[in-house]
């Protein structure tokens, strides 16, 4: 940041953020006591969901099958004509190593030696099936619970819900991997019909500004810090007489609050973006430095955390960019393909873990880890695999998670969930229960229908839950 | 404020503000109050179909009887009544509703005072003989034209303020006066244009002295081709329109914006609603060979599309077959919601809960589309062009079906037909002149030579690209054409005639000049007219090589090994008394040395060049070959002949235009195929595609009974007929949803509230009307006079109810604090779409060109996989593109504009009939810091000439400052220039607002 923005930010909103108003119209902040919880007393009041955007191969890394180690190369007919972009060869075992780690004994290869060590903190929905075979729409399921576009994303649902921690920053943030936006793009982090203020703000921490127009491009040079500061005088006036001289519509007196709201997200921002306040060696854990997009994911995990410490509800953490590679859609070789991918998350999500438990943040953040669907058993181009919607994995971790535990189970291939079968409105329904929401009773009528982030269906799996 | 965090928060609740103050208890009327209550949470459970314990709800005597365990209200004691204590879940009561949200508070208390006033009820309900359930609402009911309510003479100008007033009046409640003239012709111009008014408008105004002032300024808006663009834009909020597909791979679609201009030009012509509604459902079908109608069904396609779904996955797999319904339940969706307010896709798991629509009616809607997909249709703008296509195109299937043996093929005009081709194409072959070439030049060092059959010969290094220069002198003028052969040669890669790798080459551009012998310095350039090859690659075809692009090119691939012609026509036959000579230059630019390898010269004089290369099938050959022929082949001659002079007609018919529309004439796109019969759509239980009931016929809705529910059609397979039944089941004038939602979108543009709230859904889980018979009355007038759109919008415009100021009044707010019943205006705020134009026009950059393809106001590059990057920080806001009215920008659904974002413009993906209006601090730092209004804010103090204050306040505000004003103002200029203070007062309410 330049001294003269710093000063900006200082002298321009600055002043006026000291008249900070609680009141806010288009999103009502809740009571002290509903960040307790909505329905029922909260758990947790923060989230963190990292999202392996592609469809993890659960057979690679949590989901260990002794049939299909059993039945490497052979062709079985499970009555799968056609996958979604191929046709099914024969079963393929995972060329990674699979060890059981913790008390727990959960069985992970070692394309994850980091997160192995935390299995006993993690809580796995082992049969999370889709409803989809296709990125787009399953990734929809997977972010909004709806298959089709223009419904509010998780974040945006939690958001209204829940209403703000903090007036400094936005209630939910998107970070995007480095590489470039999920498939969806921005429809992952859309407010759908809910009022435009609960989109994610996407996040780039790279760029001159991490949120848009947080303040005047360099080309406005008229737009001086003391111009600021006194052209914010002059519309507070002018607003605030607007407003006095036509009573009874709070949307004026709004307005006048909003550029004083403003203030302090400009104030705040630049110092919740900012690494460098942490220590070297807690980077180091995370792996800041590295290079590429591993270290960008690393540091949006870093950042993560300083966004939930400082009041953001619904942190959004994408591993991986639209298209047929530097994600986990990994069609064409899984031994070449995936071990860079899952080295992208595994040590910076360990770290991230490690982190909220060392800030205390444990006892009321919850992180999910999550994709849009799993991966065929069979081969497809000799040692990829296909997208496969029968089953795949999610786990989750902190604020009420029941540590080294898992629910459900797939077949014996892991070609379709089998026993206690999860979706994404199972996998929303406990995260909206950690947070105090009955996610039948979280509902917004459009069109004609009462909408949830859990379309009708979704069951809390209080099995993985204290 | 509980109630808004609990149960049906209305996206309305989170939008508008919370209401200042609580209305007082009133009186709780069993018919207005409870049974809606009852009809919309319980009767699904204790109504005619159900009685769970023994209960229903959906008559006084039900209500009396109570269920199988006793009594469920105790008069006038609502703690004790079990009633209550279920909708509340207290008491040790079971929480009812059992399924879904509880009853909101407001619900809850409706029903604890009538509890309290001992619960009255009407002798017998209508409902008390219904057998079906849910009973069908007030909107299914007909339309009957209420008679007009009696006023007193004074405040009331129009049958509209009949209606309000008699409301008003009935609440205790009056109208405010009439908003000052200043005001009122801001209003008027944002309702109608989406443009606020200049000062100098404004001021103009205001100085008409005439008495009908005010209507001339009606009469001059709606004239104006503004208001097409500002009520096109709210159609596209419904429709909800994108240049792009969304889903993952978010392509753009080149051709979405022939229907928004359609929807523009209609608006501005005042189409007949009727027609309008018509032409968007199967305009291609009922009003063939008019091109604005078949563009209309662009509304079709206006939603998303799932290429990756639709196109990309396995054809067989069953995600294919979700997406296909998927993307029709959008269409259904759209057009149900759109044009008849009804909220069917709800009946695509179940029957509907709420409205009496059927899971068999909601697929008989998705068979009305099963024949269609969203694709891009070519079409003939001009409709003269479309029908000499359509006579061509039919001749030529007729004659493609001909058998050869057919006798009429040996009537004299067809031999005729034979003879002049047969001549033709004599001439055409045996006119070549090919003289020595002579001035051989390789600008990129190739090393040319000519062999014996004065072709050339390229050799040596292979350049990555290259132009070859080549002269041949005739001694004839009236050169009609060149002709460039390309030739086989044992030297070249594949034996050429490329000498890429492959064998291919590319021709990027020819040029051609003319001059007399010797006298090169007369050159003149020669316009080539046509193109003709013998083979051309895909996407390299030889119109490339004179399209004056060098990025494209002729090409040859995969037809390598073999020689190749191409003929190269001139505009006018060109030469000189003295013989001709004639430079050619042959540019190959596309890279990886795609270079000639053997090329040979040739002109003509021939009338039909082009004749000599276009192909000729071996029988053909034979056939003209023969002597002499045989009947059968003098009928296969007269065939073919008849055959390649329709093609060439066809061909030489001007390029057609495309629009992206739900069609089923599409070219293939993978196996993305159209459907040449409907596709089978099958009642899906539970919505699932795994489990198909009965196959469902075309249809729509039973509930309304005076209409056919399932269509009876001529050809069943014949997908056009489908939708032309839907468009003339939405426009029959016994449809009463149509009119109503009609009337009620109009009146929600012009008030800011729908007499019923929800514009999309005029059903149950809708919005109650707020004045149920003025609605009536709009409809009944409006479908019987016309259904002009202007019409209505003077009714409305010219109402003492529109013309209200927008007044504070604590005394009217507490009994109506929303102002459902109109005792004032409503204020509104500009929308996104009209903040952006509204800048535009404050600095004087407001570009007003109409129509075309949309503007993007991003930078955009390759994304990684299908969908491309926008970058709106690099887009420069003061490109030519971005002086445009919003309503021309590019809308890509998965990278919206973060400006327009922030100033609530919809996700259009989904339709919005109500905008949201936030006002928090995300849109304040937009608002502020956002650079196209920085930077307009610059433009804004670069016109606002001498006195910049005056000048800046009365661009954005339109008017003069106050003597305060321009105190403050004015030492704040001098202080920090006018562009800050043109940044300020674009932040202003007053800017933002409307009263």
């Amino acid at each position: 940041m330049t001294p003269s923005r710093r000063a900006f930010l200082l002298s321009g909103f600055g002043q006026l953020a000291l008249a900070h108003l609680a009141a806010h119209a288009d999103e009502p902040r809740p009571g002290v006591a509903l960040n307790g919880g909505l329905h029922h007393p909260a758990k947790a009041r923060r989230v963190i969901q990292v999202f392996l955007n592609g469809g993890m191969s659960q057979l690679d890394t949590f989901d260990f099958k002794p049939e299909v180690e059993r039945r490497h190369g052979q062709t079985v007919d499970v009555g799968l004509k056609a996958t979604a972009t191929g046709t099914p060869g024969p079963v393929m075992k995972s060329p990674f190593k699979w060890k059981q780690h913790g008390r727990c004994g959960r069985w992970v290869t070692d394309v994850f030696p980091h997160l192995a060590a935390c299995v006993d903190d993690l809580a796995f929905m082992m049969a999370l099936a889709s409803r989809s075979n296709v990125h787009g729409p399953a990734s929809y399921l997977q972010t909004t619970g709806f298959l089709t576009p223009g419904f509010p994303a998780a974040g945006a649902w939690v958001g209204y819900a829940l209403g703000r921690l903090t007036d400094d920053l936005p209630t939910f943030v998107a970070l995007p991997d480095a590489r470039g936006l999920p498939y969806n793009g921005m429809g992952n982090f859309s407010a759908g019909f809910l009022p435009a203020v609960h989109q994610g703000t996407v996040v780039r921490p790279g760029g001159p500004t991490p949120i848009p127009d947080l303040a005047p491009p360099a080309s406005a040079r008229f737009a001086t810090p003391e111009a600021g500061t006194d052209g914010l005088a002059l519309l507070r006036d002018m607003n605030a007489r607007y407003a006095a001289e036509r009573p009874g519509d709070s949307r004026l007196s709004a307005r006048v609050e909003g550029y004083e709201l403003a203030a302090r997200m400009q104030l705040s921002a630049p110092e919740a973006f900012d690494l460098s306040r942490e220590t070297a060696r807690l980077r180091d854990r995370y792996g800041t430095d590295r290079p590429g997009a591993d270290g960008a994911f690393a540091r949006n995990c870093l950042l993560a955390r300083r966004l939930v410490e400082r009041g953001v509800r619904f942190v959004q953490v994408w591993s991986g960019a639209g298209g047929p590679t530097n994600n986990w859609d990994n069609h064409t070789s899984i031994p070449t393909e995936l071990p860079p991918i899952a080295r992208q998350v595994d040590q910076p999500v360990a770290a991230l873990l490690a982190d909220l438990k060392a800030r205390g943040l444990w006892a009321d953040t919850v992180v999910v880890f999550t994709t849009e669907f799993g991966r065929m058993p069979f081969t497809q181009s000799g040692v990829g695999r296909d997208h496969n919607g029968g089953t795949s994995v999610t786990w989750l971790a902190g604020a009420g998670v029941k540590g080294g535990t898992a629910h459900g189970a797939s077949d014996e291939f892991s070609y379709l969930a089998a026993e206690n079968c999860t979706t994404a409105h199972d996998l929303y329904a406990t995260l909206l229960h950690l947070l105090g929401i009955d996610h039948e009773r979280l509902t917004v009528r459009h069109n004609g229908i009462d909408r949830r982030l859990t379309d009708v269906h979704g069951h809390a799996v209080s099995a993985i839950l204290e | 404020m509980t109630t808004r965090w609990t149960v049906g928060v209305l996206v309305a609740a989170a939008l508008a503000l919370p209401p200042g103050a609580a209305q007082p208890p009133a009186p709780a009327d069993f018919a207005r109050d409870v049974r809606p209550i009852f009809e919309s949470r319980c009767i699904s459970c204790h109504g005619a179909t159900r009685q769970r314990g023994g209960l229903r709800l959906d008559t006084p005597a039900g209500i009396r009887a109570g269920g199988s365990s006793g009594a469920i209200i105790v008069p006038g004691n609502p703690g004790t009544s079990p009633l209550i204590r279920h909708v509340t879940g207290t008491g040790g009561a079971a929480r009812m509703p059992a399924e879904g949200d509880p009853l909101t508070a407001a619900q809850i208390d409706t029903l604890r005072r009538w509890v309290e006033q001992k619960a009255p009820l009407p002798a017998a309900a209508p409902a008390e003989t219904a057998t079906k359930a849910p009973a069908p609402g007030w909107a299914f009911r007909p339309i009957v034209k209420p008679a007009v309510p009696a006023a007193p003479v004074g405040w009331v100008r129009n049958p509209i303020d009949h209606f309000v007033l008699a409301k008003l009046t009935a609440n205790g409640l009056k109208p405010s006066p009439e908003a000052d003239r200043r005001t009122l012709a801001r209003r008027v111009f944002v309702t109608l244009t989406g443009l606020p008014p200049t000062a100098d408008e404004l001021d103009a105004f205001v100085a008409d002295p005439a008495p009908d002032a005010y209507e001339k300024l009606i009469d001059r808006l709606l004239a104006s081709p503004r208001y097409g663009e500002r009520w096109a834009r709210h159609w596209l909020d419904v429709a909800h329109y994108a240049d792009s597909h969304g889903q993952d791979q978010d392509r753009f679609r080149p051709n979405a914006w022939p229907y928004r201009d359609y929807l523009i030009r209609e608006f501005n012509a005042d189409t007949p609603y009727a027609r309008f509604v018509r032409e968007q459902v199967a305009g291609d079908v009922l009003f063939p060979g008019n091109p604005d109608a078949l563009v209309a069904t662009g509304f079709l396609a206006a939603g998303p599309w799932d290429e990756s779904g639709l196109r990309d996955i396995n054809e067989n797999s069953l995600d294919r077959q979700v997406a296909r319904y998927l993307d029709r339940d959008d269409v259904v969706t759209s057009t149900m919601t759109t044009f008849a307010g009804l909220t069917v896709h709800c009946a695509r798991c179940h029957d509907h809960k709420f409205d009496p629509v059927t899971q068999a009616d909601y697929y008989a809607l998705q068979a009305v589309f099963a024949g269609i997909d969203k694709a891009e249709r070519a079409y003939d703008a001009d409709p003269a062009v479309g029908r000499r296509r359509a006579t061509l195109a039919a001749e030529l299937a007729l004659v493609r079906a001909t058998n050869a043996a057919d006798r009429a093929l040996l009537a004299p005009e067809r031999q005729a037909a034979v003879t002049a081709f047969e001549k033709t194409w004599r001439a055409a072959e045996g006119h070549w002149l090919v003289p020595e070439p002579q001035g051989l030049r390789a600008k990129q060092g190739s090393a040319l030579t000519v062999l014996p059959d004065r072709s050339v010969l390229s050799g040596g290094p292979t350049p990555e690209r290259d132009t070859y220069t080549a002269t041949v002198t005739v001694p004839q003028k009236g050169l009609t054409a060149l002709r460039v052969e390309v030739l086989c040669d044992d030297s070249l890669p594949h034996k050429g005639p490329g000498r890429c790798h492959n064998g291919n080459l590319h021709l990027s551009e020819v040029r051609v000049k003319v001059h007399p012998p010797g006298e090169s310095a007369k050159a003149e350039a020669v316009k080539l007219r046509a193109a003709t090859a013998d083979f051309d690659q895909t996407g390299w075809g030889v119109a490339r090589a004179i399209d004056g692009n060098a990025a494209t090119a002729w090409g040859i691939h995969p037809a390598v090994g073999t020689p190749h012609r191409a003929v190269f026509e001139f505009e006018k036959p060109v030469g000189f008394e003295a013989g001709t000579t004639i430079a050619v230059e042959l540019d190959q630019l596309h890279g990886g040395g795609h270079l000639i390898g053997r090329f040979r010269l040739a002109v003509t004089t021939a009338a039909a060049p082009g004749e000599a290369v276009r192909p000729i099938p071996t029988s053909i050959a034979a056939a003209l070959a023969a002597a002499p022929r045989t009947a059968g082949q003098s009928a296969e001659l007269a065939r073919w002949a008849w055959e390649r002079k329709l093609a060439a007609d066809l061909a030489a018919l001007p390029a057609q235009a495309k629009v992206y529309c739900g069609t089923n004439r599409f070219a293939s796109d993978g196996s993305f195929r159209p459907a040449p019969t409907p596709r089978p759509v099958h009642v899906l239980k539970r919505g699932e595609v795994t489990r198909p009931g009965d196959q469902a016929q075309p249809g729509a809705v039973e509930v309304i009974s005076t209409l056919p529910a399932r269509f009876a059609l001529a050809d069943p397979e014949d997908e056009g007929q489908r939708r032309a039944a839907l468009a003339d089941w939405l426009t029959d004038p016994r449809n009463p949803l149509t009119w109503r939602v009609a009337v009620n979108r109009v009146w929600h543009y012009h008030v800011g509230r729908g007499i019923v709230d929800t514009p999309n859904d005029l059903g149950a889980m809708g919005g109650v009307p707020s004045h149920p018979e003025l609605l009536d009355w709009l409809a009944a007038e409006f479908r019987d006079t016309g259904g002009s759109l202007k019409a209505l919008h003077r009714l409305i415009l010219t109402s003492a109810t529109y013309r209200q100021a927008v007044r504070a009044d604590s005394a009217a707010a507490t009994k109506d604090a929303d102002n459902r019943l109109l005792w004032r205006m409503n204020r509104a705020k500009l929308d996104a779409e009209t903040v952006r134009d509204a800048v535009l026009l404050a600095s004087g950059r407001l570009d007003l060109a109409m129509y075309g393809p949309p503007v993007p106001h991003f930078v955009s590059r390759p994304g990684i996989h299908v969908t491309p990057e926008a970058d709106y920080d690099a887009f420069d806001v003061d490109a030519p593109a971005a002086r445009r009215r919003s309503v021309y920008r590019f809308i890509f659904r998965t990278r919206p504009d973060p400006l327009l974002e922030a100033l609530d413009c919809p996700d259009a993906s989904q339709s919005a009939p109500v905008r949201g209006v936030s006002v928090g601090a995300p849109q304040a730092l937009v608002l502020w810091n956002n650079k196209f209004l920085l930077r307009h804010a610059e433009h804004l103090a670069a016109a606002a000439g001498a006195d910049p204050v005056r000048g800046v306040a009365r661009r954005v505000l339109a008017r003069d400052p106050t003597p305060a004003e321009a105190a403050a103002w004015g030492e704040y200029t001098r202080k920090h220039g006018a562009a800050n203070l043109a940044r300020v007062l674009l932040n202003s309410s007053e800017f933002l607002f409307v009263d």
